[in-house]
């Protein structure tokens, strides 16, 4: 009894560790459009929806926008990165993700651009775009028409014309290619399954006694363990990851 | 006959503990060490990816500005023989495990960013650079890479602060002691003195 409650401990300790992440307080991501500082109307809001969804189906690429009442005293910088690694907008291992972030308080706004974006959505780019379409209309107070106009010329960049629709297309299919070969085939799982399964009945019928006990924990830790993502919306991140790439402006 | 059923018992049971020990000796972080390590090693080469990146823009830059502020050389000179120093500096994986030469590469890139905070302000005074498509972009290139640095270098200091837990707590300091004795604390970045001082703007 008391070596099959050390193992039981045992099996609890090594199948909890795990790592909590310090993360500041981020609006929920509820549709492409995350409007917390209420700048637009819903008509605006069902428009840009569309377009943005219209423009992921086309490229893959994930393009959210954001408008908040506060940065809660982080810089725009350190802000938007942290927030599309949260909501991991863009494809996974792609990470064709990009955020338009607009602060209110803070008079900032920001184009985040994820790490596979990066090459078609310069930093230079995004600061024309930035100092040319956005800040303009934000100085008339006019937050609706800039990130209208912001979000076109962004979109316009990212597939614009054919070369570069082209070019996301290649790239996306490429690294489709490059991603089933490095799954796990699905013959592994099943021995995997088999393995443990055969495990657990060759214990049982050998009356295995405090060690089958254990396996069966184990087993039922791994089981409640399972992380489930759920979410409300049917719109969702893709696992996508961000660098610091992008630029801001201040209005 | 007894016997053999025993020692068929037995046999079946050492089956199943090994594997077991395996899964056991998994869940409690016989991996986390390498794991870790190759983490940070990843996320230092992301660092020295981005500030390679910035040591790409500089001539260009430095081109752009001295087309309109010639008189300004000694800014230019500065910045020059910072970015030939920075570049100087051999780095591989080992340096994060070294102190010493951690702390030169830290210093070179610290210059470098005093350097080139100075290229900036001095352009401040010339209307014509600044309205210039040219030095405009370059400077945003600029802005984006010195704050993917930033993000590179928030990564690192996150993985190695993982793996330097990792090998002095339990139970990774017993795999350490058993294992991996020859793994070394990996060094963290310092805010410099040169990088936080603002550029001093004179008249």
């Amino acid at each position: 009894m008391p070596r099959r409650a050390i193992l039981c401990v045992i099996a609890w300790i090594c199948l909890t560790c795990a790592v909590a992440a310090e993360v500041p307080s981020f609006p929920a991501l509820t549709g492409r459009v995350v409007d917390e500082a209420g700048l637009l109307t819903a008509t605006d809001r069902a428009a840009l929806t569309e377009s943005l969804a219209a423009f992921e189906t086309k490229t893959k690429d994930q393009l959210v926008i954001v408008t908040v009442k506060s940065l809660q005293g982080t810089p725009i910088e350190d802000y938007g990165y942290q927030l599309g690694r949260h909501w991991q907008i863009g494809q996974k291992d792609k990470n064709t993700g990009a955020l338009l972030i607009v602060a209110t308080t803070e008079h900032r706004v920001r184009i985040e651009v994820g790490y596979g974006l990066e090459g078609t959505l310069t930093d230079a780019l995004t600061k024309v775009i930035i100092e040319n379409s956005i800040l303009p209309k934000f100085k008339t107070g006019d937050f609706a028409g800039g990130i209208k106009s912001g979000t076109q010329d962004i979109i316009r960049v990212l597939s614009g014309d054919a070369e570069t629709i082209q070019s996301a297309a290649e790239r996306n299919v490429a690294m489709d290619v490059k991603q089933t070969k490095t799954d796990m085939p699905v013959w592994v799982a099943i021995v995997a399954v088999l393995a443990v399964v055969g495990l657990l009945v060759l214990c049982t019928v050998t009356g295995g006694g405090g060690v089958c006990q254990a396996i069966w924990m184990m087993v039922l830790l791994l089981l409640s363990g399972g992380r489930g993502s759920s979410r409300g919306s049917s719109f969702g991140g893709g696992g996508g990851s961000f660098g610091g790439g992008g630029s801001s402006g201040k209005w | 006959m007894i016997g053999s059923v025993a020692g068929a018992s037995r046999a079946s049971r050492i089956a199943f503990l090994v594997p077991l020990l395996c899964l056991f000796l998994a869940g409690c972080g016989v991996n986390s060490i390498p794991t870790y390590e190759e983490q940070a090693k990843a996320k230092w080469s992301e660092v020295l990816n981005q500030y390679q990146r910035r040591a790409d823009l500089i001539p260009n830059l430095v081109e752009t500005v001295k087309g309109f502020a010639k008189q300004e050389s000694s800014v230019f000179e500065a910045v020059t023989v910072a970015r030939a120093q920075a570049s100087a500096i051999q780095v591989n994986a080992s340096t994060i495990t070294d102190p010493e030469a951690f702390k030169k590469f830290q210093a070179a890139q610290g210059q470098l960013s005093g350097a080139l905070g100075r290229l900036l302000a001095v352009s401040e005074s010339y209307p014509d650079l600044k309205s210039n498509q040219n030095f405009l972009a370059l400077q945003s290139q600029l802005e984006g890479t010195e704050n993917r640095i930033s993000v590179a270098r928030r990564d690192y200091i996150e993985a190695v602060r993982l793996y330097n837990t990792e090998l002095t707590t339990f139970p990774g300091r017993i795999w350490a002691s058993i294992l991996y004795s020859s793994k070394k604390p990996m060094e963290e970045f310092t805010v410099s003195e040169e990088a936080k001082r603002l550029p001093q703007v004179k008249f």
